[in-house]
């Protein structure tokens, strides 16, 4: 109940033709723009788009006690049943867990127990972070359909994904309720639903933290044209650690257990759908030195901030 | 140095997004769709050798539209038992003819009297209309009918919820109006006039049938102080203008040496035609991880002298990820007696007003419970509630301690 009336739902009209919609919800600035006039579809959309988005946090959020992920990450052992969506989802994990060779895991979660990016350099110990590992693969688990079994002391956490695909599912909303074009926005993960009526897209100012030689300076953000599709963004300039001169950034590679060396501060790509994008993204930050080459072979639209 | 060229994924990834993204598609549709929410409950209350009642209770309510809900809610109440007549005991036993003045009923020496007559179902409908009127003010409007065999019940009400300050506050307001028709057994018998104690003989009526007003006016603020805490405060106003006296309430009438008046030794209780009750209620909510706490506080006063405090506190614990509750609760009520509250009436002294009625006394209660909840799934929910009542005298009115069991049921589910 005390959740539910802080929930705000903003709605305000702008003179090119478009309503902006704001909520909160996954820790992130929730906006909608919706080209129409009609303030009643306006707040219609809004609402639905902070419910679904509302329902996807609650169900997949890793700090609730009461969703399906509490379950899993404390059924000591045992087989939990899944419903349809998460199964959905569990899938997805395992696929690219398989087309990233291993380095896209939703087990890593347990890794941050030793690694906090504070921008200190507090660099765990080998031996912690090898006694970690024993909990941290997607091939220590067991998934059959609908059955889930996480080894004790293992955890998976969907964090990764969850965001693009709650823009993408309330992008799907969005088409189902109206032709007008929205573009959805959950923190700089967004999906536009098409063009404007004008045949323009959205402007859009990803948030690029872009740092000077000295790491002091921000500069100007990147300025985007999206007419149709999904754009996502990975990493964070101000997440990361110093050891022996080299800068990490807060991309663990599940595999040794370590930062990604060399990772870009941030990759932003643009692709089909805000998931995918997302993905890809996430995807290019793990290959480090190589991110750039990555996505030049995926033929994709992307912006590297290194 | 570059350990192998990047394969090219995207088809591959894309087709399973594509997968991802389609083969929920159905769900969120599902969700979509506003069913009915049923709350039904049953409540059984029973007070020690006096009434029992058995209540059933439906509720129905559906979102029509957005953020726009209608509802309607069904009661059934069955009352029997006894209830205190209003009279005093007395050392030798006692007769009273019944309402009607066809019969009568006798108490033995030494007891507190009480009505056996009484008994009575009584049937109610409400319904209520929930509609925003502007993105930050809703309005839900209402109206509800009562029935019982000498009691009708017809009401409207009208209640406007302002959001403001990002929706951090919410003030409210409500008025409601009702009327309210009695049709007592054997007519209104006529204020402090004997009451017949043979059977066949007429008692002094005012006519058939009377009716009283009730308007009523709420004020209230709400205010999100955390994200963990929630403030409530209410004023509420109520003037009753009308027939506002109890029909079957009697007083006993005590001579010089104390005992019962050698005749007519009973009365017709007589309560002023007009009421006006205010109150003051805070509650706050606080949430302790899942759990969440409320404690409540409510002063209550009138112009009939009655005032009163009632402290209540509830604490919800949730049980193996929120899936159990149980929730204990504790409730002290204690209240100043109406001026015109008599034990008994001294035979040199009538006053223009009277009654012995305990509810208007100086006395206190005392509930302690437990409920239970399961949830079952996202659209079932079960619980159940037991509570133990103590109503204790508190004045130097000695009239009989009383206790009470309450328990509950209740299933609430998606349709």
């Amino acid at each position: 109940m005390v959740t539910a009336t802080a929930q705000t739902l903003q709605l305000e009209q702008h003179e090119n033709g478009y309503f902006c919609s704001r909520f909160h919800a996954m820790a992130s600035p929730c906006e909608l723009l919706i080209e129409t006039a009609d303030e009643q579809l306006a707040r219609h959309l809004g609402r639905l788009a902070r419910d679904e988005a509302l329902r996807i946090e609650h169900k997949f959020s890793r700090y609730r006690k009461d969703n399906i992920i509490y379950q899993i990450n404390h059924s000591h052992g045992k087989a939990v049943a899944v419903e349809d969506e998460t199964a959905g989802l569990l899938d997805y994990a395992k696929f690219c867990y398989e087309l990233s060779e291993g380095m896209f895991d939703i087990t890593s979660g347990v890794l941050g127990k030793a690694w906090r990016f504070d921008g200190r350099t507090a660099v765990p110990d080998e031996a912690t972070i090898r006694q970690l590992l024993n909990y941290v693969g997607w091939d220590k688990l067991r998934w059959i359909h609908p059955h889930l079994t996480l080894r004790e002391g293992m955890q998976i956490d969907l964090g990764g994904i969850g965001k693009e695909y709650a823009v993408d599912r309330v992008a799907d909303l969005m088409q189902q309720q109206t032709d007008c074009s929205v573009l959805i926005n959950f923190g700089g993960d967004l999906v536009c639903t098409k063009a404007r009526q004008s045949g323009q897209g959205w402007q859009v100012g990803i948030e690029q933290p872009v740092y000077d030689q000295t790491g002091q300076q921000p500069a100007a953000n990147t300025l985007i044209e999206i007419t149709q599709g999904g754009l996502a963004t990975s990493g964070d300039a101000r997440r990361h650690i110093n050891r022996d001169g080299k800068r990490y950034g807060h991309i663990l590679n599940p595999k040794s257990g370590w930062p990604v060396s060399d990772a870009p501060c941030s990759v932003t790509v643009a692709a089909a759908s805000c998931t995918e994008a997302g993905i890809l993204a996430t995807l290019a930050m793990l290959r480090g030195e190589e991110a750039e080459a990555f996505l030049d072979a995926q033929a994709v639209p992307y912006w590297v901030v290194r | 140095m570059q350990l192998k060229k990047p394969k090219p994924i995207r088809r591959l990834l894309t087709a399973a997004t594509s997968t991802l993204l389609a083969s929920t598609a159905q769900q969120v549709v599902a969700v979509e769709k506003t069913p009915w929410q049923v709350d039904s409950a049953f409540l059984y209350y029973s007070e020690k050798d006096r009434v029992t009642v058995y209540e059933p209770v439906v509720a129905v309510r559906k979102e029509t539209g957005d953020d726009e809900f209608i509802g309607v809610r069904l009661v059934l109440d069955s009352m029997t038992g006894a209830s205190p007549n209003g009279a005093i005991p007395t050392d030798s036993p006692q007769t009273f003819t019944a309402p009607s003045g066809a019969s009568s009923y006798s108490i033995p020496a030494g007891e507190t009297p009480l009505d056996t007559s009484f008994h009575d179902t009584r049937a109610a409908i409400s319904a209520e209309w929930e509609v925003p009127l502007d993105e930050r003010l809703k309005a839900v409007f209402g109206g509800n009918f009562s029935k019982e065999y000498d009691y009708t019940s017809l009401g409207l009400d009208a209640t406007f919820s302002w959001d403001l300050n990002q929706r951090n506050t919410t003030l409210t307001t409500g008025l409601s109006v009702s009327q309210d028709q009695i049709n007592p057994v054997g007519g209104v018998p006529t204020g402090l006039t004997s009451v017949p104690t043979v059977v066949g003989v007429q008692k002094s009526t005012q006519g058939g049938d009377e009716s009283k007003d009730i308007m009523g006016l709420l004020l209230g603020v709400t205010q999100v102080v955390g994200p963990k805490t929630l403030l409530q405060f209410n004023y509420t106003f109520a003037d009753e203008q009308g027939y506002l006296t109890d029909p079957y309430k009697l007083l006993s009438v005590l001579d010089n040496s104390g005992q019962l008046r050698a005749s007519d030794p009973y009365v017709y209780e007589k309560r002023p035609d007009s009421r006006q009750r205010q109150a003051l209620y805070a509650k706050g909510m606080h949430q302790f991880g899942d759990d969440v706490l409320h404690a409540s506080y409510r002063y209550y006063w009138d112009d009939w002298g009655v005032t009163s405090h009632t402290y209540d506190l509830r604490y919800r614990y949730e049980l193996a990820g929120g899936r159990h509750y149980l929730q204990p609760h504790l409730r002290y009520y204690l209240q100043d007696k109406a001026d015109f509250y008599h034990y008994s009436l001294d035979d040199n002294n009538i006053p223009a007003y009277a009654s012995a009625d305990y509810r208007l006394g100086d006395m206190s209660t005392t509930t302690i419970g437990l409920k239970y909840g399961l949830v079952l799934g996202e659209s079932h929910e079960f619980g159940a509630r037991l509570e133990s009542m103590q109503q204790k005298a508190e004045g130097d009115a000695p009239f009989e301690d009383n206790t009470a069991v309450i328990f509950q049921l209740n299933y609430s589910f998606l349709f």
